[in-house]
């Protein structure tokens, strides 16, 4: 997969946006709009959020868990804990990206955002190399990636497959030769 | 030993491991076929002795060269089907129509083979949409926006755009254009996506 | 970001190969030593240290591995298969020792999968030789991801250099796992951009143009 699909897929989650004009409610096949009203909060797809505030139409509502403390509070539980923490937001990378870049001047300490989240992330994908390098010295045969998100397993999910599949091969070889029987190979 | 000639053919293809296309290599092929006839008769001919004369010692020598038949024939195979795979992938990068030194690479049958694709992915797509038909080798990746901006990077003449409108391609030119309508141009090299 | 349409038949993941894989049909034309147990009559001129019309009985040789795949039988025996010396005891010591140490492009550059590919062939030493395959590629694997998920924007090929072909794969896909983030991260990823096949195609008609 790649990564814009996956961003395109976060577009899709809802935020809340307060606009500067009105409209009635639009009915779409992927749900209803608004109504909109100046001045009233709304919950709109990221995506429409983006284009609206692209023409200074809106104003964005950064959502709850884009927040300097919060933040800091799941970072350093990230780092105290061995495991995954559930992930601010199943699309907090994503997010983070599309929001800053459009609408930062919406979102309070913007640029500290944009930091805690890279040290998020960071600790997260530092955690998920080192469990994959135990998942194969170990020679696990199944493994469970909880509270992972989405970006974060397509980054390594090639690479971990492959290795599965290198793995799968080299451990097939200890079964006794006489299960293998002839081959037709040429 | 056999099937030295076939490997060469295989190496070929693997060393453009791109996707380029090298030019069919008719006279490698020939050889390969040459070796493979000339395999068939000796076992023929062998297989005749062994069963008239009972010389069962002759028969490690013909399964050899039975080996040697269908190793040939499953390389042969593999090299025409990797071809084909290379051929089906320039449909989507290079567009319908091949470029000339693309196309001079290919034999008859390819060639026939490339319009046939052509003409059944083209059924295809029109069969999508509830009959209105869609373009599934546009959008590859997910668009932002219908419009993006180009720029020229060769002269390309006139382009006619949705409403009609007609805007001369000339090298350095800068254009705002329909997304859709850039796409396969862009995969061609002749625009450039702008992004700010 | 790279869009490309062409994908190769992927070489057999277990013990089976792939019939249409190239690689696969690469790696089973690696030579193996054999000797043979009965005599091939009128095949004498496959075998070049001699000008004898037959192949005797006791002849040693070099044959692809395919062949002695195909030839071979456990009840009839028709040909012995020797051990390349990679993997017999000396070496499997080396690499029990310290996997990361070993120029595996150099010993193989199969060494995984032709060693795999031996274990059809009956040898007391088969158990070791699995077990020895299994724990270089443990061994080995966390230098091969940390390179591969570290190295960005960097010449590759010195990190490349050592590694097995099985192992060529693995960087290779997580380099491009990477890359695709990385590029997606700066903004680069929703540019549209020309295929590499047009441009390595435009690259080589100039190479052939010019003397």
């Amino acid at each position: 997969m790649d990564p814009l699909e996956v961003e395109f897929l976060a577009e899709k989650e809802t935020v809340k946006i307060i606009p500067n004009f009105s409209l009635d409610k639009i009915y779409l096949i992927g749900g209803d709009l608004g109504p909109f009203n100046p001045g009233l909060p709304v919950d709109v797809p990221v995506w429409l959020a983006l284009n609206l505030k692209q023409r200074q139409k809106c104003r964005i509502v950064p959502p709850e868990w884009m927040d300097v403390d919060k933040l800091e509070e799941t970072r350093d539980l990230e780092r105290k804990e061995d495991t995954f923490t559930p992930a601010p937001s199943p699309y907090y990378m994503e997010l983070t990206k599309l929001l800053l870049n459009h609408a930062s001047d919406n979102i309070p300490k913007a640029d500290e955002i944009r930091t805690l989240v890279k040290d998020i992330w960071d600790t997260r994908i530092a955690k998920l190399r080192l469990s994959a390098d135990s998942f194969i010295s170990q020679q696990e045969a199944h493994a469970q990636l909880d509270n992972l998100t989405l970006m974060e397993i397509n980054t390594i999910r090639t690479f971990l497959l492959d290795s599965l599949n290198c793995m799968y091969k080299l451990r097939s070889n200890l079964q006794p030769a006489s299960s293998k029987g002839q081959y037709a190979d040429f | 030993m056999f099937c030295e000639k076939v490997i060469e053919l295989i190496r070929e293809l693997h060393r453009m491991s791109d996707g380029q296309l090298p030019a069919f290599n008719e006279d490698g092929l020939r050889q390969v076929l040459q070796e493979m006839e000339a395999l068939y008769e000796q076992n023929q001919s062998d297989v005749q002795e062994a069963k008239s004369e009972a010389r069962t010692e002759l028969i490690p020598s013909i399964k050899l060269r039975h080996c040697c038949l269908l190793r040939n024939q499953r390389c042969v195979i593999a090299y025409l089907y990797d071809r084909l795979l290379r051929i089906r992938a320039l449909r989507w990068e290079c567009g319908s129509v091949l470029p000339a030194n693309v196309r001079f690479h290919m034999c008859a049958e390819e060639l026939q083979w490339f319009s046939q694709y052509k003409k059944s992915l083209a059924s295809f797509m029109r069969s999508l949409g509830g009959g209105e038909g869609l373009d599934i080798t546009q959008d590859i990746k997910p668009p932002k926006s219908l419009y993006i901006e180009v720029r020229c990077l060769k002269d390309h003449g006139e382009f006619e755009i949705d409403d009609g409108t007609v805007i001369l391609l000339k090298k350095n030119s800068q254009h705002f254009l329909p997304r859709w309508k850039c796409e396969q141009l862009i995969r061609q090299g002749v625009l450039e996506h702008v992004v700010s | 970001m790279e869009t490309q349409s062409y994908f190769p038949v992927p070489p057999g993941v277990a013990v089976e190969e792939n019939f249409l894989s190239l690689d696969d049909i690469l790696l089973t034309h690696e030579r193996l030593p054999v000797r043979t147990e009965c005599a091939f009559p009128r095949l004498g001129f496959l075998d070049k240290s001699t000008d004898t019309q037959d192949i005797s009985e006791g002849t040693k040789m070099e044959l692809p591995l395919w062949l002695s795949k195909a030839l071979y039988e456990r009840k009839r025996r028709v040909l012995s298969v020797e051990l390349p010396k990679v993997y017999r005891e000396g070496w499997r010591t080396v690499f029990n020792a310290d996997p990361n140490v070993v120029d595996l492009h150099k010993m193989g550059p199969y060494y995984y999968s032709l060693g795999s590919q031996l274990l059809h062939f009956d040898s007391p030493e088969n158990p070791d030789i699995a077990q020895t395959l299994l724990q270089t590629f443990i061994g080995r694997f966390r230098r091969t991801m940390d390179s591969s998920q570290n190295a960005y924007n960097e010449d590759t090929s010195a990190l490349v250099q050592r590694l097995d072909s099985l192992e060529k794969v693995l960087f290779r896909s997580g380099q491009s796992g990477l890359n695709d983030f990385q590029s997606w991260e700066k903004g680069r990823a929703a540019q549209l951009t020309a295929s590499t096949l047009v441009l390595n195609y435009r690259k080589r008609k100039l190479a052939e143009v010019q003397p």
